[in-house]
């Protein structure tokens, strides 16, 4: 069954309401490439019926996923690079000098895609910690099985490895693996990943000292934002640090953070007393 | 901003010099390594001297490798940022780039979004283009 | 070392393999959107070859093979130009030399050892060596013939050419 033109001018909208990117007509069979294997995988016979599926039980992780499916093809590794630049300049010696030696450092990569993120994190503290790997504990969670899958694989092609990686952190880090890379086994060590929604009650969980909830909570309406806001809070550490997107914020949405600037970013921690 | 594309393809060369305009940049273009240092001396006539080479490895005359290390050798082109853009991908050989004074590296075949990827890591994304 | 000594492409490089480098290749060099669709048609009266050669532990070429009119259909992907714009031979040959180049680089990197990379030829494909030593994915591209074929040099370089 082809794409109807519904279907497409729905996926146009959605696409350019949530990225700002703009489908062209023609791209007809781009839609159709990208997210066919979405319709299969949830049983559907075609994008058309995924699109009517959508419209008709609105689902944002189906919504995240179809947006990422036609406006990114890869995870850039350094995305919006500020909030790694903060965790090692600055998040991460004041951490080190509260806690005692031998407790670990627990970050939380939520919504970890394939594990870009969470390496990326791994790689950074174990150049700048020298026992960054029993120091550190990196929890990687994604509401698809594949992504998690993918995650603890820890098995990149060359597009991936060529979106944002520096080349000197590549061949450090990485080894081949026929076509694709894979990262070295101690830094896959340093990261666990599990399902999670986080629309929902979550698991058992941290508590962490730094989370990185980034380009998540743009794709939910105020209530279920305010629900994962506070989920998240209440498994972080007092004095814990969380990342949110470029374009997102707590400000007008939970007021039980307090915003700190960064850099040329800026991190959110727990108010106090909330 | 300023770069100079070398690659014995000028399709090669045309793929990324379209999108280096895009960014803003005035771009060059050479043949191989020694039309490239050519290009690098003619210029410093006009005061022209780029801020990024996009260096192909397998070219006819001078391959990219050795135009990494005749750039590195000559401090006049101290501030250059030299990437290398090719097919090589072994991590024997991207060491090799790296150690004659490389600062990048990206693998073909990419797209236009890990080029961008690359500038903004090595800070040639002009203001207003986000990362 | 004598070629009878070193390990056929077939013991070295799978046709998965082939087809993973070209699912990268595609999109990001060809278009957006763009496959090699691993599916074989039959194949055009005249056909144009280009092919960059390995030179290490194992020695051959990477010899991507279609009709002139795809080869040139390849091009205008590759150089998204858009009519009235048109491409010349020369255009052709540089584009379809450095698909060959970009493949190459790709397969040169699974395989063991170290090599190197010739630069792109374009012409009729090179003559193959052992019969074994031979990669081949027939396929299409937008419904058009195109084969990549990864095969070892002829034992005499210089003997008469086999008709592909």
């Amino acid at each position: 069954m082809t794409l109807t033109a519904t279907s497409f001018d729905w996926v146009r909208q959605l696409v350019h309401r949530e990225s700002a990117i703009v489908l062209q007509p023609g791209k007809e069979y781009l839609v159709e490439a990208r997210l066919l294997p979405m319709a299969q995988q949830r049983g559907l016979s075609g994008v058309s019926e995924l699109v009517e599926s959508v419209r008709n039980r609105p689902d944002p992780a189906v919504t995240r996923r179809i947006v990422e499916a036609l406006t990114t093809n890869e995870t850039s590794w350094f995305r919006d690079g500020d909030p790694f630049t903060a965790l090692t300049s600055t998040v991460m010696p004041q951490l080190v000098a509260a806690r005692r030696p031998d407790e670990r450092l627990q970050i939380w990569s939520a919504a970890c895609s394939s594990g870009q993120e969470a390496y990326t994190i791994a790689m950074l503290l174990s150049d700048a910690l020298p026992n960054a790997t029993t120091r550190v504990s990196i929890t990687a969670t994604d509401l698809s099985r594949e992504m998690v899958e993918r995650t603890r694989a820890g098995r990149f092609s060359q597009l991936e490895v060529n979106r944002g990686l520096p080349a000197s952190m590549l061949v450090r880090h990485f080894t081949r693996a026929g076509n694709e890379w894979e990262i070295a086994p101690a830094l896959r060590r340093m990261v666990t990943a599990s399902e999670c929604n986080l629309a929902a009650p979550l698991p058992r969980l941290g508590p962490f000292d730094v989370v990185y909830l980034r380009n998540v909570l743009i794709y939910f309406d105020l209530p279920t934002k305010q629900g994962i806001l506070n989920r998240v809070r209440q498994i972080m550490r007092p004095d814990g640090w969380l990342f949110l997107g470029a374009a997102e914020t707590t400000l007008g949405v939970d007021d039980n953070w307090e915003r700190v600037v960064l850099g040329r970013g800026s991190a959110y921690r727990p108010k106090k007393g909330a | 901003m300023r770069a100079l594309v070398i690659d014995d393809s000028r399709a090669m060369r045309r793929i990324v010099g379209t999108i280096l305009k895009d960014f803003g940049f005035e771009v060059r273009e050479a043949g191989d390594g020694q039309q490239a240092l050519d290009v690098l001396q003619e210029g410093k006539a006009e005061s022209w001297v780029p801020d990024l080479c996009c260096i192909d490895w397998n070219m006819p005359v001078m391959d990219g490798l050795q135009f990494v290390m005749a750039v590195r050798a000559n401090p006049e082109f101290r501030q250059v940022t030299l990437m290398m853009v090719t097919t090589e991908s072994e991590t024997g050989q991207i060491v090799k780039a790296l150690a004659a004074g490389a600062h990048e590296y990206l693998i073909k075949p990419f797209t236009a979004d890990a080029l961008r990827d690359k500038l903004a890591l090595l800070g040639l994304l002009p203001e207003g283009v986000s990362a | 070392m004598t070629l009878s000594q070193t390990q056929p492409i077939t013991e070295l490089l799978d046709a998965a393999t082939v087809q993973s480098i070209c699912d990268e290749v595609w999109p990001s060099l060809v278009g957006d959107g763009e496959a090699f669709v691993p599916v074989p048609v039959p194949p055009p009266a005249e056909l144009v070859s280009a092919w960059v050669d390995i030179i290490g532990p194992w020695t051959g070429s990477v010899v991507v093979t279609c009709a002139p009119a795809t080869a040139e259909a390849l091009t205008e992907s590759v150089l998204m130009t858009r009519p009235p714009t048109v491409v010349d031979d020369e255009d052709v040959a540089d584009a379809l030399g450095e698909l060959a180049n970009v493949l190459g680089g790709n397969v040169k990197s699974v395989l063991p050892g170290e090599s190197r990379l010739g630069l792109p030829q374009i012409g009729p494909a090179p003559a193959r060596g052992r019969l074994d030593d031979v990669r081949a994915l027939v396929g299409q591209w937008r419904g058009n013939y195109l084969t990549i074929t990864v095969q070892g040099t002829a034992p005499h370089p210089s003997g008469t050419e086999v008709p592909q």
